[in-house]
């Protein structure tokens, strides 16, 4: 895991800085669930963009990572959106 | 001394074992739906792109059932509340007090338009500041005899407990704007339970105003003091346990000539205790209970075979053809921390 960590420390440093802000965020507007779905809807968004770009830059990038990190955001956004939208 | 004799009788002894009772093989094979493979260099199974794609259409499956609960079972489904108009006033004094405004006095009249506000919310199905037929928040203070230079309404539902509706209402510009606003004298407010698109639920209304003649200034501020706090609700309300929850705002309105005047004094009302209801909506379902509760089922559900996953393959070294596991994992505990300890069921508008 440390060496994963090491190997791709540029990545993992900019995917800490975005759930960071991204938590700010959602404190931030708690009250407001409109901005809180938008924030879920861009949150996910950008972590499958960092995925497919962090994998397209080593040169591992395959048809079935893509579907993964577009499912794996995907289930991100539904976990938000079915407890916001009540 | 390692006897190689004795560990190739001994493997060749579990092959001959295997091969009698191949439902042992299939028993261990079950492991792998919640760990690493080596042989194929991939995740648990059930952690493959399949599986997520169940899970989100599971997760679809039971937001759409809770969408239709309502509409075969009204009021079933709905938010728990407990809110007590004694602590509204005393959260939203404590907000003017912070911000160096002086506090408001509670006034019956301003309670009572407040309570019909949210009755006819339920009656003819809305959720605004005017109603369908064009009433405005003005008309229900007016017909009240309330006359006043200012006045604003703040609107909350799906809130679980009075400190939550006013630190809302604090936290949106426009709603702070009424609830700090130096141009009020006085507040009234109605906590109405009932069922609104087939979700129980409950409705605080929150009226401002400044009379015209001072001398109308209510002259019970101390909440403490009231008889009837907690009581269990408005007299006229019917109880529920739906708990919806809206804020709307009003910009300072001035008053038109022809606004009747209002009565001087309204202790004895307020000493009926009828405006300090409590409401205590208990739905056989809390929507907010339950939808938090499949969330943080499939999210720490999924948590857990990503930590085995990161846990077994290291152990192993495993090393697998898929997507960064740890930024998964890491990217799921978020989700997981902020469905639990920040999202709010209560909604301003």
């Amino acid at each position: 895991m440390m060496e994963n960590i090491k190997e791709n420390r540029v990545e993992y440093f900019i995917l800490l800085v975005a759930i960071a802000t991204f938590m700010v965020l959602i404190y931030k507007f708690r009250f407001n669930k409109g901005m809180l779905i938008f924030l879920s809807g861009v949150g996910s968004a950008s972590y499958i963009v960092w995925g497919v770009i962090h994998h397209l830059i080593r040169g591992k990038l395959t048809k079935n990572i893509v579907y993964e990190y577009v499912l794996f955001g995907l289930l991100v956004f539904l976990l938000f959106f079915s407890v916001l939208s009540f | 001394m390692f006897d190689h004799n004795k560990s190739r009788d001994e493997n060749s002894n579990v092959i001959k074992y295997w091969r009698k009772h191949p439902k042992s093989i299939e028993k261990y094979q079950f492991v792998y739906h919640f760990l690493p493979r080596e042989d194929k260099k991939k995740r648990a199974d059930l952690l493959d792109n399949k599986a997520i794609l169940i899970y989100c259409v599971l997760i679809v499956f039971v937001s759409v059932v809770f969408r239709f609960v309502p509409k075969f079972a009204p009021g079933v489904l709905g938010y728990a509340s407990n809110i007590t108009i004694s602590d509204l006033l005393k959260y939203t004094n404590q907000k003017r007090k912070e911000n160096g405004v002086p506090p408001l006095k509670l006034n019956a009249e301003l309670s009572a338009a407040a309570e019909k506000k949210a009755q006819d919310m339920f009656k003819d199905g809305y959720w605004a500041h005017v109603a369908p037929d064009g009433t405005e928040p003005w008309d229900f203070i007016l017909d009240e005899g309330y006359d006043y230079i200012y006045a604003g309404e703040n609107l909350a539902k799906n809130f679980s407990n009075s400190k939550e509706v006013v630190e809302a209402w604090f936290k949106s510009p426009s709603h702070k704007s009424n609830l700090i606003g130096a141009n009020y004298d006085e507040v009234g407010f109605a906590v109405v339970n009932g069922v609104m698109d087939g979700y129980e639920t409950t409705l605080v209304v929150q009226m401002f105003g400044r009379p015209r003649q001072p001398s109308m200034l209510a002259t019970v501020g101390d909440e403490k003091g009231l008889p009837g706090e907690n009581k269990a609700s408005a007299e006229g309300i019917e109880p529920a346990s739906e708990s919806l929850g809206e804020s709307v705002s009003s910009p300072e309105q001035e008053n038109s000539q022809e606004t009747p005047s209002s009565e001087v004094g309204k202790e004895e009302e307020l000493a009926e205790g009828s405006y300090l209801a409590q409401s205590n909506a208990n739905p056989a379902i809390d929507i907010t209970t339950a939808t938090k509760t499949v969330s943080l089922a499939f999210g720490i559900f999924v948590s857990v075979l990503l930590a085995l996953d990161i846990i077994y393959s290291r152990k192993k070294g495993i090393r697998k053809f898929t997507g960064l596991t740890l930024a998964h994992f890491m990217v799921l505990v978020v989700v997981i921390i902020s469905i639990w300890l920040v999202f709010k069921p209560g909604l301003v508008i």
